[in-house]
């Protein structure tokens, strides 16, 4: 909330003014003010406006003006971080070329036009490692085991907000451990989305970077779906609106296409060092971003 | 694909209908602990500006308060606040459309709201606006930090769920022949790390204070003063006249109007007759007979 401070003389309403009608002069030849007039307003404030004569002015319909102290305000609205964009379609420069060139490396070479998305893929990686199980809890159907209080995990039951494409549930359970998976694809669950495997009677502690420690079943996940594919990498059109350019942010004189490749194995951060020749490359090069003009 | 998030500052154009309006005095800072908010009626105090090349179109942004002498003629500190307009309701149901039953939302019922704000509750209209909670077992207290913001709102229906469900209330369907809204608010999806757990929105029957955000809301603390530079200036620059009969010596503002006037004598030895002080003190009645066009007036005694 605005917060504006006003200050406002009383003195500019207050009447100074004794109308003519109420003076007059005696027998005594003295001058002499009628000061129980009803048109007598010295020193007071009045609450409808009036005349020099001390008479209200009335409006158009014959009615009495209220008497008021005005003082301007500026309302102003703001909104920010609306997201305002226009979802353009991608137009791609066509015909795609068909054959990838041998030494392309998109980590390097960036983006060329003709380049259908799939030059862009790498090759699965596999990832594995071990956590704790938090993941798990989601995992449970809504019904809890009345004998032993313990939440009940149905293979097969999809917890996935989205069950029409993705599968995100227990796949099998027994006395040792329980197998999930998060986020599969609803078509493929065996070969994506992540896999964990929470075993029931192991148990590990996990220190974080704050020294404090956090106990739970030991967890094993698992994924194949590292690296860029057709799951996770597009090609679109980065487009500011171009009627919005100047009114927040000042307007590029440039045609940027950014590409943000991630990290996608260890040489990647070298590979984009390799490309800051100059000062100006550095300020270009912003959270992992690669400016092409 | 979003290409970017943008935010700006806008003159706000709200009608006075939008706005409410709140003051209260205190005749010193001392006071400011105890006070007593009271409410203007924005229809009789707001004026917008209009815009100088169309006349009937509102300029956006610079209104004019027009604060009655009647209740702010004291001298001391008035705080005024003009905030967003309230409407205060109950949730009827925090259902589900029939079609996406993963969006839940909240119903309100539009007969009970009053007649003046009916129409903000039509199709539509209610985007944007701010829905704060009432204390479930204590509708008198409000909880805070907790809002949500309605994202879309439509005439609705209670339907038999698709699935066959026992409680028909909880789903609604689209309809615009109906008296209750369905509203879509936000935040209302669960976090990715948490998939089961859904944001609280509210409960059926819970108050609720439904706020546009046409504008953020403004605070002014207006300090009425008797004196500025220009009455100063009137001790220094404008007319005056001392009375050699009786004594009165007046100051007249630039309009040779009486400002101020006062007794000047002197204070003496009752015994030895000699001078002690000079006095000038200030005259609670004014002599109304000491216009300065009476006293220059050389053909009245």
């Amino acid at each position: 909330m605005e917060y504006i401070e006003v200050e406002i003389n009383l003195e500019n309403y207050t009447v100074r003014n004794i109308p003519e009608s109420l003076i007059s002069i005696d027998a005594d030849g003295k001058t002499v003010v009628d000061t129980n007039s009803p048109l007598y307003y010295y020193d007071k404030i009045p609450d409808y406006k009036i005349d020099r004569d001390g008479k209200f002015i009335l409006d158009t319909t014959q009615q009495k003006i209220p008497n008021t102290i005005n003082v301007n305000v500026f309302l102003k609205q703001n909104y920010d971080d609306l997201g305002i964009f226009t979802d353009l379609n991608f137009t791609p420069k066509t015909p795609y070329d068909t054959s990838k060139p041998l030494d392309f490396n998109p980590m390097v070479d960036g983006r060329i036009p003709g380049y259908p998305v799939d030059f862009y893929y790498t090759a699965p990686i596999t990832s594995t490692g071990l956590t704790l199980d938090n993941q798990l809890k989601g995992m449970s159907s809504l019904r809890i085991n009345p004998q032993t209080n313990l939440p009940i995990y149905t293979p097969g039951l999809n917890v996935s907000r989205d069950k029409k494409n993705i599968f995100s549930g227990v796949m099998d359970e027994n006395p040792q451990h329980i197998r999930y998976k998060i986020g599969s694809d609803i078509n493929d669950i065996t070969n994506t989305g992540v896999e964990y495997i929470t075993y029931k009677n192991e148990f590990i502690k996990f220190e974080n970077e704050f020294g404090d420690s956090n106990l739970g079943n030991k967890t094993m996940f698992t994924t194949n779906n590292g690296g860029w594919g057709q799951y996770n990498l597009s090609l679109a059109a980065l487009v500011k609106e171009e009627e919005l350019l100047g009114i927040v942010f000042k307007p590029e004189i440039s045609s940027d296409v950014f590409i943000n490749r991630g990290v996608a194995d260890i040489f990647e951060r070298h590979a984009i060092l390799s490309e800051l020749k100059t000062t100006q490359d550095i300020d270009t090069m912003r959270g992992g971003y690669i400016s092409n003009e | 694909m979003a290409t970017g998030n943008y935010g700006t500052i806008r003159p706000a154009d709200p009608t006075v209908d939008d706005i409410e309006i709140l003051y209260c005095y205190s005749p010193d800072r001392e006071d400011l602990g105890s006070l007593t908010l009271q409410s203007l009626n924005p229809a009789e105090v707001l004026v917008p500006a209009m815009d100088p090349n169309v006349g009937t179109e509102v300029l956006g942004g610079l209104y004019t308060l027009k604060l009655p002498t009647q209740k702010f003629g004291s001298k001391g500190f008035y705080n005024v606040i003009i905030r967003p307009k309230q409407i205060r309701t109950q949730i009827i149901n925090c259902g589900v459309l029939t079609d996406l039953p993963d969006i839940k939302g909240l119903v309100f019922d539009i007969n009970t709201i009053s007649v003046d704000d009916e129409n903000r509750f039509e199709n539509g209209n209610l985007v944007g606006y701010r829905i704060e909670y009432l204390d479930t077992l204590n509708p008198t207290v409000k909880l805070p930090n907790f809002y949500t913001i309605i994202t879309s709102n439509n005439r609705a229906l209670p339907i038999t769920p698709a699935s066959g469900g026992a409680n028909t209330n909880d789903t609604w369907s689209l309809n615009d022949n109906s008296n209750t809204t369905f509203c879509t608010v936000t935040p209302a999806s669960s976090p990715s790390v948490n998939p089961n757990a859904f944001p609280d929105i509210g409960q059926p029957q819970q108050r609720v204070i439904i706020t546009n955000t046409f504008f953020d809301p403004v605070m002014l603390e207006i300090e009425m003063v008797e004196y500025d530079h220009e009455t100063l200036a009137y001790a220094l620059y404008s007319n005056q006249s001392k009375s050699l009969e009786d004594g009165i010596y007046t100051i007249y503002n630039f309009d040779n109007e009486i400002y101020k006037q006062y007794n000047l004598y002197e204070v003496k030895n009752q015994f030895t007759g000699k001078p002690l002080f000079e006095i000038r003190e200030q005259k609670s009645i004014i002599d109304t007979t000491k216009g300065f066009d009476n006293v220059t007036d050389t053909t009245v005694s």
